[in-house]
């Protein structure tokens, strides 16, 4: 990498920055997108059809493409498309209503908090571990430099993600307390409760392939795992169980079902924003979908093989010179990305809801000695073998 | 400088899982339920009385605004309640017609009891499929008497019209296609971890307590006491049908819905009955013009799906209209259990125990 002066870096970190902003505000509206159809046709329903777009743009030419072939274009999975345009549109306009009890200034605040720090993790996350591609040497001041998949190398970037994922649950607390309000407050108990739970089995799931690995730096770390340099093979079982729990403290660290009670709709209304409106509703809407992202992306690269098409140091046994199954890719990472935000999905509409206290069981009761176990094993497949 | 003290919180009458206009009155101690009173009368329209205002032929149409969700059992009790005041006697293939509606009926009642517990619980998906098979069956209403809801089926003394040309086809056509319906529903809960989680040993309901508490339908059955008016006093062609009282002896949420759900699948082979026993015939019997009472009183009893649906008269000499009436609704003296169910658990099971009961309020406000 060549070395950049100030400016340079400057430059460069604002537009890699503006690059993953835009991918947050594109993947988030898509993903309820997603969301509503892919419960749709789970549901036998087809979700959003409404906001066709009519006769213009994508879906208005592939109406007009099915109505020329003799059929009807309901099922074009690309209509109701526009919907998240409208949704977003909605949000913004709406008018933003501050109950007269409340704590003004906590109760702005609490939004803001949650989508700052869920945004704040993207700075450590990679999609790729190399230059995506290099500036041509005519742009003014970026030119000739590469453009990294990352925004921030940090070598102990697992550990400021877990610090700052953590911190999003000071805004739903505040926000719930703020509200002056019962059931938010009932969410807000549950939430806190809840996140803090599952805080620390997940933070243990994660120090599994952390100690595997022997690396703190997340694209260090994942390529480690999924090639397998210095692994003992017999590091599969301790990752795969530490994916499996991953996976179920991500469904709480991100209040989905069956961990949804914050906002258990059918039985605190909507839980910790009930009395959110407008953008400041959609701040904590945007807070739980990225989230969700984060989690898809971590479980993609510490459990599913990351950049590499094959998990748990399977992808030594591609060797490099075989063209792109071989070789680290992009794609591969969003593909497996995409494939856990389809479990998010795929789960809400399976399951019910657990109880209060079912959940705190389960938590603690099951999947802490779970990955206490599973650690103290993947320390002695690391140590003794 | 901190207190300690019991939050109490209204639970409605505009929430989501309330089933209507119910509002419970909660005193929670942290998520702890310590003490629940349900409040009711928010949809009050003063049924009874209207009914005692109007002659027996216009009254029917008031029941349908009662269980609204099974207002076909509703208009049965009305019309068995006021042919047994006149001493009617109604043609067997009348008899059988309203069966089959009636069972069809419970059908419906329970798709939706099925729907809004599931979605109460979380499980959204069973919702829709739920009601996917309910809309087939209100089709069937509409083709039959041209509502799918307030149907006024009925008429004193049979039918007003005999089955619409192919309803039989329809019919059978839901009854091939229903026993998997089942089936799928069954395979998302029964042995779904989290649905037992949810629903073992919630809201335990014994039997003492329930006959103590009058509670009647699935509720008292799943405690083991295997009472149903179709066996206990059968009505319409209950009689000649053939068919099990399915019981279970826990007791609790679960109990219920598997009750619930073998009950649906009783329906459907009394259904079946009806269709390849239907009688041929007239399907109206031969009554007045205006119906004049004598001094009398009855009560009629029938298996409602939420419960004992009973309907109580009193005329008086020469009148057209009852001089007094009175309906024992199932889900009015079933709410009373709520209490009993709920305090000492957490807030979860209030909802689950409110779905459970399978209320409906135009029911108990009436």
């Amino acid at each position: 990498m060549p070395t950049m002066n100030l400016t340079q870096t400057m430059v460069m970190g604002l537009i890699q920055v503006v690059a993953v902003l835009i991918l947050i505000f594109v993947m988030v509206p898509l993903l309820t997108f997603a969301e509503r159809k892919v419960i749709g046709y789970i549901q036998v329903r087809l979700g959003a059809t409404r906001t066709a777009g009519g006769h213009v743009g994508i879906t208005g030419a592939l109406n007009r493409g099915m109505w020329a072939m003799g059929k009807v274009p309901m099922l074009s999975i690309l209509r109701g498309l526009p919907v998240f345009v409208a949704d977003i549109l909605k949000l913004i306009l709406k008018e933003d209503i501050i109950p007269a009890k409340a704590e003004r200034s906590v109760f702005t605040l609490a939004p803001i908090i949650s989508v700052l720090a869920a945004f704040g993790v993207f700075s450590a996350i990679a999609f790729y571990p190399g230059a995506l591609f290099t500036f041509p040497a005519r742009f003014p001041i970026v030119g000739g430099l590469p453009f990294m998949g990352f925004i921030s190398d940090v070598n102990v970037g697992v550990l400021y993600i877990l610090a700052l994922s953590s911190v999003g649950v000071y805004g739903i607390v505040l926000g719930a307390w703020a509200s002056n309000s019962k059931y938010p407050l009932l969410g807000g108990l549950r939430s806190a409760a809840q996140i803090i739970s599952y805080e620390v089995p997940l933070t243990l799931s994660l120090l599994t392939p952390v100690l595997l690995a022997g690396s703190l730096n997340f694209k260090d770390l994942s390529v480690r795992l999924s090639t397998g340099a210095d692994m003992h093979w017999l590091a599969i079982f301790p990752l795969f169980v530490g994916f499996f729990v991953y996976t179920t403290c991500g469904f709480a660290e991100t209040n989905r079902t069956p961990f949804d009670l914050p906002e258990a709709e059918t039985e605190l209304v909507a839980g910790f924003h009930t009395e959110y409106s407008g953008m400041k509703f959609g701040f904590f809407y945007l807070a739980e979908y990225t989230n969700m992202i984060v989690v898809s992306c971590f479980a993609s690269a510490f459990f599913l093989g990351g950049y590499y098409l094959l998990p748990f140091g399977l992808q030594r046994f591609i060797p490099a010179s075989v063209p792109f199954l071989g070789q680290p890719s992009i794609l591969f990472f969003f593909l497996k990305v995409f494939t856990i935000l389809f479990a998010f999905l795929w789960v809400r509409a399976t399951v019910p809801r657990y109880r209060y206290d079912q959940l705190m069981d389960v938590g603690w009761k099951y999947l802490l000695p779970l990955t206490l176990v599973n650690l103290f094993a993947a320390a002695l497949i690391r140590f003794a073998f | 400088m901190f207190k300690n003290e019991e939050m109490e919180i209204n639970l409605g009458p505009q929430h989501p899982s309330t089933h209507g206009v119910l509002r419970v009155k909660l005193h929670l101690d942290g998520e702890t339920v310590t003490k629940c009173t349900p409040i009711i009368g928010y949809l009050h329209r003063g049924v009874e009385k209207i009914c005692e205002n109007q002659t027996y032929f216009q009254g029917q149409v008031w029941t349908d605004r009662m269980d609204y969700v099974a207002s076909i059992s509703n208009n049965l009790g009305w019309a068995e309640g006021v042919e047994k005041l006149f001493g009617i006697e109604v043609p067997r293939r009348a008899k059988y017609i309203r069966t089959m509606l009636t069972e069809q009926n419970r059908l419906a009642s329970h798709l939706l009891w099925l729907a809004t517990h599931a979605l109460d619980i979380g499980a959204m998906t069973v919702f829709l499929y739920a009601f996917r098979e309910r809309e087939y069956l209100l089709d069937l209403f509409e083709a039959f008497c041209g509502a799918r809801l307030t149907t006024t089926a009925f008429r004193i003394g049979g039918l007003r019209e005999d089955l619409p040309p192919g309803f039989i086809k329809s019919a059978q056509a839901f009854q091939d296609r229903f026993l998997p319906c089942i089936d799928e529903y069954e395979e998302l809960l029964t042995e779904n971890r989290i649905w037992k989680k949810r629903t073992v040993g919630v809201a335990k309901l014994n039997a003492e307590d329930c006959i103590a508490l009058g509670v009647t339908g699935p509720v008292l059955r799943a405690a083991g006491v295997p009472y149903d008016i179709r066996k206990a006093f059968p009505n319409a062609a209950y009689a000649e049908m053939d068919f099990e009282i399915p019981t279970r002896p826990e007791a609790d949420t679960y109990a219920r819905y598997l009750v619930r759900l073998a009950e649906m699948r009783q329906s459907h082979r009394i259904i079946q009955q009806c269709i390849e026993g239907l009688p041929e015939g007239p399907v109206m019997a031969k009554i007045p013009k205006i119906l004049r009472s004598e001094v009398n009183e009855v009560y009629h009893p029938i298996e409602a799906p939420k419960g004992e649906l009973g309907y109580y008269f009193v005329g008086e000499k020469g009148g057209t209209m009852p001089y007094r009436m009175h309906v024992r609704a199932p889900s009015f003296v079933n709410l009373q259990a709520l209490s009993k169910m709920t305090e000492g658990r957490l807030l979860a099971d209030v909802i689950a125990a409110i779905g459970t009961l399978d209320v409906v309020l135009g029911e108990i406000d009436r």
